[in-house]
C-alpha cells in the first residue's frame, strides 16, 4: 500500500487530437469572458477616481467580509456534516445524507425573502414577541437585524454549503479503509491525519464554487442593501450609464477570485495523492446511539431545517393562505421548460468536462490552463456574463451571417434570440461546477491504472472509456446533479437571453419577487424547491451504488470498520 | 384569405392525437414549400409584434389582451429588468425586437443615446402626449406617470411642516425617515430633479441631510417603507404613489393597514411641482414590424388604454384627455414638475455620484 506521487501519464506530445478538442472547446467557452474584458476596455473618464474617493473601499471591504464569512461557514457546515454522515451511523442517517443537499435547490434570494418576511420587525416572530412582552417600538428591545452582513453571510452559507458537503462527502467516501488502519496503528486522529488532508482538493473545489457564487450574487445583496462589489457594478452600469466602468469592476473582482484559486492550488502544491492498493475497501460508518446519535442528528438536521424546511414552510404558508396566483397550467408548462433546460445544460456541461479531461493527464500546460480558464465564468455576476455571452455570440453571428449570405446566399437568423443562447450561457457559467467535479475526481485515479491501459495498447479514447470513466462515474453524477439544481434556479442570464414568451420557474418567480410580491411568487418558488428534491434523491441513489472504493471496490471482502478512537 | 381560428381545447379533445396531427400538417406544408402560403403573413396588421420589456409581463398582459381583442395581433414579449439594451446592440440588424417598453426615463434615454430607437412620425402620439413627456427627436414617448410622493404617518402631528421635498433634510426629522437605497432608479431620478432645480451643491447638501435623518440603513422597496411606518420604525418615507394605492385597494387586509397608517403628501406644490417619473416606449431601430410597433404605441396613448394604466397599476395617464383612475381621486389633484423629462436622464449620473458621496 503506497500513496504514490502523482505523475504525468502522458508525455507532453505537442498537440494530440484530444488536446485540440480541449483547446477548441476552451476557446468557445472563454469567448464570453474575453468579451467582458473587451467591454471593460472602454473609456470611463475619471470614474475610478470618484469610486476610490467614495464607495470603492466600502464595496471591497464588504465583499471581503462576505467572502470570508461565507467561506468559513460553508466549510464548517459542509465538512462537519460530510464527516458525520461518512463516519457514523445513526438513526435517520440515510435520509439526512441526501437531505443535506436540499438547500441547494432553494435560490439564495428566496431564502433571503422568506427569512426577512419571517424575522423582520413586521414579521410574525417579532410581532409575536412584542405581543407577549408588551413592547411597543423598535427601541424597546434588541433583535438581530436580518438585512445585515451577518444575515447575508448566514443566508448565502445556508444556500451554498451543499457544494462543500457534496464534494467533501465524495472524497471521504472514497478514502480506503486501509488508510484509517494506518492512522489507527499510529494512534492518530482519523479526521485530522487522514480525512482532512485527503479531502483537501475536494473541499477547496467546493469552497471555490461557493465563493464564486458569493462574489457574483446579486439577488441577496440587493435585497439586503449590502454594498458589495456586485451592487457597485450595477450602480456604475445603470446609475452612471457606464458599462465599461461596470465591466472593469467585474473584471477586477474576477481576477481576484482567480488569484484566490491559484493561491490554493499553489499552496496545495505537489501534495497530490492517489491510491494504488489492490485491495480496496471503504470504511463503513460506525454505529452510534444515545446522546452521540442525537448530536449527529442535530448537527445534520440543523442545516436542512434552516436552509430548506423553514423557507419551504414559509412559502407553503403563503400558498395555503391563498394569496398565490392560480394559473396552475402555466406553472406546469414553465416547470417543464426549467427541467428541460436544466437537464440539457447538465448533460452538456458534463460532456464538455469529460471531453477536456485529457488536459488534466497530459503535460500540455496550455491546454490545462485553457480548460481551467474556461471554467471560471462562474466568477462574474450573471447579468454581466450574459452581456459577455450576447456580445460574443453576436460577433459570431455577424461572421456566420456574412458567410451564409455572401458565400451560400442563404439567410441566417443567428443563435441570439434562440434557446441555444440560454443553453450556451448556462454552460459558460456552470462549467466551473462540472470541471471542478471531474478534475477532483481525476486526482484520485492512480496513474498506474491509466498507464496500464496505455501499455495494453489502448489509445487515450480506449483508456478513457474503459478505465477513467468508470472510475469517474460518481464524480460525473455529482457534478451533473449540482449543475442541474443550479440551472433550475438560474435567473439573470435566462431572464436576459431567453427567446420571446419563454419562461422558466426562476424568471416566472422573478416578475413577482422583483416587487417583493412574495405572496404571488410563493407557488412557483415552491415548485423550484420541490423540483430539486427528485433529482437529489435520484442522484444520491446512484452515488450510493457507484461510489464504493476508488478502484474496483468489490475485489476485497468488506472489512470491518475500524473502531472509534 | 381567411384566418384559421386557433384550435380550442374542446376541439382538441375531439381528436385522438391533435398535436401530432397538427405537427404532421405543418411538416408537410414545410416540405412542400407551401409554408409561405399558410395563414401567417395574411395582412400587415397580423404580423406579430415582438416587444423587449423592462416592465413585468403581468403588468403588460391586460394591454396586450385588449390589443389582441381589437386587432387580432399576436404580441410576444421578452421581459428582463436589466441589459436588454446590450442585447439589442449585440443583435444588431438581426434583432427581432420591434418595440421597447421601459419604466424610468433613464433607461429610455439610454436606448436613444445608443441609437437603438427609430424616430416615429405620428400625429396621434404628438397629440396624445404632452411635449415635455416625449423625446424632442420623437424616438421615445412617455405612456404613464408616477409621482414620487412623501408618505407620513397619521401619528405625526407636525407633518404640515413638509411642504417641499427639500424639507426632508431638516434636522427636526432626525431618525424619523425611511428610504429604499438611493441608487434605486426612482430615488436617483428624484435626486436628479433636485439637482436640476437647486444645483449640484445644494442637492448634495440635501442628500447628506436626508441620510442623517434616516431611521435605519436604506433597504427594501417602497412597499417595505410603508410597512415600516405602520410598525412604528419611522414616520416619513419617500415612495411612488401607486405603492400606496396598490396596498389600499389590494385584497390583503394586513397590507391595507399599512396604507391606512399614512397620509400622502405631494411636495413643492407652491413652486416647481411634485417630481414625476414615467414609463414609456420606443420603436426599435431594426424592427421588421415598425408599423405594428407604432400602432401599438398609438393604442397605448389612447384614452381607453391610458385608463387601463390606472386600473392595472394605479399610474397617472399622460394623455390629458384621460381621467386618472377612480382610486387615485382620494389623493386629489397635484401640480407636477414640468421639467422636460430628458433632463432627469441627463442628470442621473451626477445624482449617482452624489449618492455615492453621501452613502444613501
Amino acid at each position: 500500500m503506497t500513496a504514490t506521487t502523482y505523475r504525468r501519464i502522458f508525455p507532453a506530445r505537442t498537440f494530440s487530437r484530444w488536446t485540440i478538442i480541449s483547446l477548441l472547446l476552451a476557446v468557445v467557452l472563454i469567448g464570453p469572458i474575453l468579451a467582458v474584458f473587451v467591454a471593460a476596455s472602454g473609456d470611463t473618464g475619471g470614474l475610478w477616481r470618484h469610486l476610490f474617493a467614495t464607495v470603492l473601499p466600502r464595496y471591497v471591504a464588504n465583499t471581503l467580509v462576505l467572502m470570508a464569512g461565507v467561506g468559513t461557514l460553508t466549510v464548517l457546515i459542509g465538512v462537519s456534516t460530510a464527516w458525520i454522515v461518512s463516519r457514523w451511523d445513526f438513526p435517520g442517517r440515510s435520509v439526512l445524507q441526501w437531505s443535506l443537499l436540499l438547500p441547494a435547490a432553494v435560490p439564495a434570494y428566496i431564502v433571503a425573502y422568506t427569512y426577512t418576511d419571517f424575522l423582520e420587525f413586521a414579521g410574525p416572530l417579532q410581532t409575536g414577541l412584542r405581543e407577549v412582552f408588551g413592547w411597543q417600538t423598535k427601541r424597546d428591545y434588541w433583535f438581530p437585524e436580518i438585512r445585515s452582513m451577518p444575515g447575508a453571510i448566514a443566508v448565502l452559507s445556508l444556500a451554498l454549503y451543499p457544494y462543500v458537503y457534496m464534494m467533501t462527502r465524495m472524497a471521504f467516501r472514497l478514502i480506503p479503509g486501509s488508510f484509517f488502519e494506518v492512522a489507527r496503528i499510529h494512534d492518530r486522529n482519523y479526521f485530522r491525519a487522514v480525512a482532512l488532508p485527503l479531502a483537501r482538493p475536494a473541499i477547496a473545489a467546493g469552497v471555490a464554487l461557493a465563493l464564486m457564487e458569493t462574489v457574483s450574487d446579486f439577488g441577496t445583496v440587493e435585497y439586503f442593501a449590502l454594498e458589495t462589489l456586485t451592487l457597485g457594478i450595477f450602480n456604475v452600469w445603470l446609475g452612471m450609464n457606464s458599462l465599461p466602468g461596470a465591466a472593469q469592476i467585474a473584471c477586477v473582482a474576477f481576477l481576484f477570485v482567480i488569484a484566490l484559486l491559484a493561491m490554493e492550488t499553489y499552496a496545495r502544491g505537489k501534495r497530490q495523492f492517489a491510491d494504488t492498493s489492490r485491495r480496496q475497501t471503504t470504511v463503513s460508518p460506525t454505529r452510534v446511539s444515545g446522546p452521540r446519535a442525537a448530536a449527529c442528528v442535530a448537527a445534520c438536521a440543523a442545516p436542512v431545517l434552516l436552509g430548506f424546511l423553514i423557507p419551504a414552510a414559509i412559502l407553503l404558508g403563503f400558498v395555503l393562505e391563498g394569496q398565490s396566483i392560480d394559473d396552475y397550467a402555466r406553472i406546469g408548462e414553465v416547470a417543464m421548460n426549467s427541467v428541460l433546460v436544466a437537464l440539457a445544460v447538465a448533460v452538456m456541461v458534463m460532456t464538455v468536462a469529460v471531453l477536456v479531461i485529457e488536459s488534466s493527464f497530459s503535460g500540455n500546460r496550455i491546454a490545462r490552463t485553457a480548460t481551467a480558464l474556461a471554467a471560471t465564468g462562474y466568477a462574474f455576476p450573471g447579468t454581466i456574463l450574459a452581456i459577455g455571452v450576447v456580445t460574443f455570440v453576436g460577433f459570431l453571428d455577424d461572421g456566420l451571417q456574412r458567410l451564409a449570405e455572401g458565400l451560400f446566399q442563404v439567410s441566417y437568423g443567428g443563435i441570439t434570440g434562440t434557446i441555444g443562447l440560454v443553453l450556451f450561457a448556462c454552460m459558460v457559467r456552470f462549467q466551473a461546477i462540472g470541471h471542478g467535479a471531474v478534475v477532483t475526481g481525476t486526482k484520485r485515479i492512480p496513474p498506474n491504472l491509466v498507464n496500464a491501459g496505455r501499455v495494453l495498447g489502448r489509445g487515450f479514447a480506449g483508456t478513457l472509456a474503459r478505465v477513467v470513466l468508470p472510475l469517474l462515474r460518481s464524480s460525473i453524477f455529482a457534478g451533473g446533479l449540482l449543475v442541474f439544481v443550479d440551472v433550475m434556479k438560474e435567473l439573470p442570464m435566462t431572464l436576459l437571453l431567453r427567446p420571446f414568451d419563454f419562461d422558466t420557474l426562476a424568471t416566472f418567480v422573478y416578475q413577482f419577487a422583483k416587487d417583493e410580491l412574495l405572496e404571488e411568487a410563493a407557488l412557483p418558488a415552491l415548485v423550484i424547491v420541490l423540483a430539486g428534491i427528485g433529482p437529489v434523491i435520484l442522484m444520491n441513489a446512484m452515488l450510493a451504488n457507484t461510489g464504493r472504493g476508488v478502484v474496483a471496490g468489490d475485489q476485497g471482502a468488506p472489512r470491518p470498520a475500524p473502531r472509534r478512537r | 384569405m381567411t384566418i384559421q381560428p386557433l384550435p380550442t381545447p374542446a376541439r382538441r379533445r375531439g381528436r385522438l392525437f391533435p398535436r401530432a396531427r397538427r405537427a404532421v400538417q405543418l411538416a408537410l406544408l414545410a416540405v412542400l414549400g407551401l409554408a409561405p402560403l399558410g395563414p401567417a403573413p395574411a395582412a400587415q396588421e397580423l404580423k406579430p409584434l415582438d416587444i423587449y420589456s423592462h416592465r413585468q409581463p403581468f403588468l403588460i398582459a391586460p394591454f396586450v389582451e385588449a390589443y389582441r381583442k381589437e386587432t387580432g395581433v399576436e404580441v410576444n414579449i421578452v421581459y428582463a429588468s436589466r441589459g436588454l439594451a446590450q442585447r439589442l446592440i449585440a443583435e444588431g440588424d438581426r434583432s427581432k425586437a420591434d418595440l421597447v417598453l421601459t419604466v424610468d426615463i433613464g433607461r429610455l434615454a439610454v436606448y436613444a443615446d445608443q441609437d437603438l430607437l427609430a424616430p416615429v412620425d405620428s400625429d396621434i402620439l404628438r397629440r396624445n402626449i404632452p411635449a415635455h413627456l416625449r423625446d424632442p427627436d420623437n424616438r421615445w414617448f412617455s405612456l404613464s406617470k408616477r409621482a414620487r410622493v412623501v408618505a407620513v404617518s397619521k401619528r405625526l402631528d407636525d407633518a404640515d411642516a413638509i411642504r417641499r421635498i427639500e424639507d426632508l433634510a431638516d434636522p427636526r426629522w432626525k431618525g424619523r425617515i425611511c428610504s429604499r437605497p438611493g441608487s434605486h432608479v426612482y430615488n436617483r431620478a428624484l435626486l436628479a430633479s433636485i439637482v436640476a432645480a437647486d444645483g449640484e451643491a445644494a442637492a448634495t447638501a440635501w442628500a447628506r441631510g436626508l441620510v442623517d435623518n434616516l431611521a435605519r440603513r436604506p433597504q427594501g422597496n417602497d412597499r417595505a417603507q410603508l410597512k415600516a411606518i405602520f410598525q412604528g420604525e419611522c414616520d416619513i418615507a419617500i415612495i411612488n404613489h401607486y405603492y400606496w394605492a396598490k396596498l389600499t385597494h389590494g385584497d390583503n387586509p394586513a397590507q391595507r393597514q399599512w396604507a391606512d397608517a399614512v397620509r400622502i403628501l405631494f411636495t413643492n406644490q407652491r413652486d416647481r411641482g411634485n417630481h414625476i417619473n414615467i414609463s414609456g416606449g420606443g420603436v426599435a431601430k431594426h424592427a421588421d414590424n415598425k408599423e405594428g410597433a407604432v400602432r401599438f404605441l398609438e393604442f397605448l396613448s389612447r384614452p381607453e388604454a391610458q385608463k387601463l394604466y390606472g386600473t392595472v397599476n394605479f399610474e397617472y395617464p399622460v394623455n390629458p384627455d384621460a381621467e386618472p383612475a377612480e382610486e387615485l381621486r382620494a389623493l386629489g389633484d397635484f401640480k407636477e414638475d414640468a421639467l422636460p423629462i430628458t433632463r432627469i436622464a441627463e442628470l442621473a449620473p451626477a445624482a449617482q455620484r452624489i449618492i455615492d458621496q453621501v452613502g444613501w
